[in-house]
């Protein structure tokens, strides 16, 4: 470095005087010295256009592919249009590979893992995006944990429009990539580059859940940052026509299940949903009714209901509440349904069911997830389906409609 | 000096012949997949897609040059050269003429067995050196593959050696052209034999059905999964050529080497050679892939009890027949 250091300095002066023809250009002295020899600059753009044409003719792809574009990017590698012929070949590491092709839908506990493997693929690389999700999240592109089109976070160098794409379509694409390639080889075209806002994506502004910086007010600061609550319409009741009487259910619940209700103090079921029992019954019945052959803990549903609204029949004057309903099903014994209900205030937990049924684990983490609502004695209770530092919970009726979860819309 | 010089000629000249091959193996590979995919293979690049491999290599060379953080740099670049050099070296001794061979080595079977097993060492420091679970489990299958293949390799060779009583090549070639090729005369022996030693040869080269370490569905791609680059290419390498080194000795021990009629020995060993190549990938393109306790009991179940008799066999033969 330090020899350098002279002819720089000289050059810097000198470059003073120079004309603005110059300005712009590469001071190196061995620069200056290459571009007068004679016959060098043709051997190097000679080698150059093969370094190019090496570049543009072996094209290995990465299958980034998560829903059905997959499907048509694989019979792009198979007999009718054989990516093969221009030497494009399909490396299972994204360390082989040139180009990743996202085909599908990225939702947004995918895409930091999509950049991941894309920050993993070596230099010169290139990223095609198949299909409409991946260009812009398509119909999905309003769904809370959709995001709306790769080029938020990776740079997108050739967009494959279709829903799906063709094969042909693909190798069109391909083609336009060897096309871009050569244009960037000559400086024509410029990279496009990443939208920053998206970085947020790997840096959350909340700590993970495994996080050892997260501090346990954290959990409760997340769920009250859901945005704030603007849809009276959203929430407003449907008007649907009654079309006669309603259809007579065949009775699917059993005498044993019906005795219990009654020693609850519920004497018919009720029409409109399942029984609802009291909080402090909840998991003695579940106890009891496993004891009695139902063994299979069929689903955990939850409902949010603001404050003045909630079921049909219920007290018009109810605060916020969530109604919580559990399924449960005999196993070999004629498959007996079990149905009830329990209700609690918004911010109140439930007892946990999964002690006594392992499958509640992750139902409950689902209804914690999408609702918000705690499981009191959960040994595990984590977002499942969204991202850990997803903010706020999208199936409150709250949540607005058309907002996915994007920190920097 | 003489065998210096004599050595270093015939030796630069066979590796790079072995290289071109090599690459020219990855078109034919390529285009040999197609058909039976009832595909193309490489069309545009070069007339018939032959400068795919070219065109490969040369973007290769482009590509940047990663060493994951957490892997053990010394050891992580040391695989693929040291791969490489061990698959080309075992070219050294095999005859391609009755003059073209680079160093006659009087124990020239032992040789090739020695540095054809050197071949497993690169593969598990890659797999070691990576830090990367699927290039770990790669690395153990292989090392437990290459291993146990070694031993029916070894039996299998050792019949040809008994029956010409030498353990150079070239003589081993010569007393085929002199007498019967080893697969013609004493079949029974010899078929055997050479069926044991190809795929032992398959298992140790890791192709199809014994690609047990990098396979796709299941390790991604195996030791090479953190390599990119050159260092890949080098695997690739490496492998090709051991396929074809493998091809090249299958048929100097068993098919008789450079012996054949009416054309000048060399046109005969590249020809066989190339034909024990081409079935190396019809195996290929035609085979699914064991599984890991399937393909152990193959080799001790069948492979080993096989050649300690045909071994114990031919030295028979030898004194009462031969």
């Amino acid at each position: 470095m330090a020899v350098n250091e002279e002819p720089k300095a000289a050059l810097a002066t000198a470059s003073r005087t120079h004309t603005s023809d110059d300005a712009g250009h590469f001071q190196h002295p061995l620069y200056q010295v290459t571009l007068q020899t004679p016959g060098l600059s043709v051997g190097t753009a000679v080698f150059d256009d093969l370094m190019t044409w090496g570049l543009k003719n072996a094209l290995w792809m990465f299958p980034m592919a998560t829903s059905c574009c997959g499907i048509e990017f694989m019979a792009g590698a198979a007999s009718r249009v054989d990516m093969d012929r221009m030497g494009v070949i399909i490396r299972a590491t994204p360390r082989h590979a040139d180009v990743m092709v996202v085909a599908g839908t990225i939702t947004t506990k995918m895409a930091p893992r999509v950049l991941k493997l894309w920050e993993q693929m070596p230099e010169p690389k290139w990223c095609i995006a198949m299909g409409s999700c991946a260009i812009s999240g398509d119909f999905y592109r309003n769904l809370y944990s959709v995001v709306p089109g790769i080029d938020t976070f990776l740079p997108v160098d050739v967009y494959v429009p279709g829903c799906p794409p063709n094969p042909e379509a693909l190798m069109a694409g391909m083609i336009k990539l060897q096309e871009k390639i050569s244009l960037q080889r000559t400086g024509k075209f410029v990279t496009p580059e990443v939208k920053p806002e998206l970085l947020k994506i790997t840096n959350p502004s909340v700590p993970r859940l495994n996080d050892p910086a997260r501090r346990p007010e954290q959990n409760h600061e997340q769920e009250l940052s859901a945005d704030s609550p603007t849809v009276d319409e959203a929430t407003a009741p449907l008007e649907v026509a009654a079309e006669g009487p309603a259809p007579e259910l065949s009775p699917l619940t059993s005498p044993d299940f019906e005795g219990l209700l009654k020693e609850l103090g519920i004497a018919e079921l009720p029409k409109d949903g399942p029984p609802i029992i009291p909080l402090e019954q909840h998991l003695a019945l579940a106890r009891k009714l496993k004891s009695l052959g139902y063994r299979q803990l069929v689903t955990i549903a939850a409902t949010h209901w603001l404050a003045g609204k909630g079921r049909k029949g219920a007290d018009e004057a109810e605060p916020e509440h969530f109604e919580i309903a559990y399924a449960l099903r005999t196993v070999g014994m004629g498959s007996r349904v079990a149905a009830w209900a329990v209700r609690v205030k918004a911010g109140q937990p439930v007892l946990t069911l999964s002690g006594i049924f392992a499958g509640a684990d992750w139902q409950e983490r689902e209804q914690y997830d999408l609702l918000g609502v705690t499981f009191a004695g959960h040994p595990d209770l984590r977002r499942l389906m969204l991202t850990e530092n997803y903010v706020g919970h999208p199936l409150r009726r709250e949540f607005p409609a058309d907002a996915h979860w994007a920190p920097w819309r | 000096m003489n065998d210096f010089i004599h050595g270093s000629l015939y030796g630069g000249g066979i590796i790079v012949v072995l290289l071109t091959v090599t690459a020219m193996a990855l078109w034919f590979e390529r285009k040999m997949a197609g058909r039976m995919h009832s595909r193309l293979g490489p069309t545009i690049v070069g007339p018939f897609g032959l400068l795919q491999p070219v065109a490969d290599v040369v973007k290769l060379l482009q590509k940047e040059d990663i060493t994951p953080e957490k892997a053990d740099a010394a050891l992580f670049n040391l695989a693929p050269p040291m791969g490489a050099i061990a698959a080309i070296a075992v070219a050294a001794v095999i005859p391609f003429s009755s003059s073209i061979v680079a160093a006659d080595l009087e124990v020239g079977v032992l040789y090739l067995l020695a540095i054809g097993a050197l071949g497993v060492l690169p593969v598990f420091i890659a797999g070691w050196g990576s830090n990367n679970k699927f290039a770990m489990l790669g690395g153990m299958r292989a090392i437990a593959q290459s291993v146990s293949y070694e031993v029916p390799l070894v039996l299998a060779a050792m019949v040809p050696v008994i029956l010409s009583g030498s353990m150079k090549v070239s003589d081993i070639v010569a007393y085929q052209a002199a007498h019967h090729w080893m697969v013609t005369w004493p079949f029974f022996l010899g078929i055997p034999a050479f069926a044991i030693f190809m795929l032992a040869m398959l298992a140790e080269a890791n192709r199809i059905p014994f690609d047990i370490p990098e396979a796709e569905s299941e390790l991604v791609a195996g030791i090479t999964t953190e390599y990119t680059g050159m260092k890949f290419a080098l695997f690739y390498v490496a492998e090709y050529v051991h396929t074809l080194v493998a091809s090249a000795v299958g048929a100097a021990l068993f098919l008789g080497g450079w012996d054949g009629p009416f054309a000048p020995g060399i046109w005969w060993m590249v020809a066989k050679t190339l034909v024990l190549f081409a079935f190396i990938y019809w195996t290929r393109y035609s085979l699914l892939r064991f599984r890991s306790d399937q393909l152990m009991a193959l080799c001790w179940r069948w492979l080993v009890p096989t050649g300690v008799v045909l071994v114990a066999a031919s030295a028979v033969w030898v004194v009462f027949a031969g």
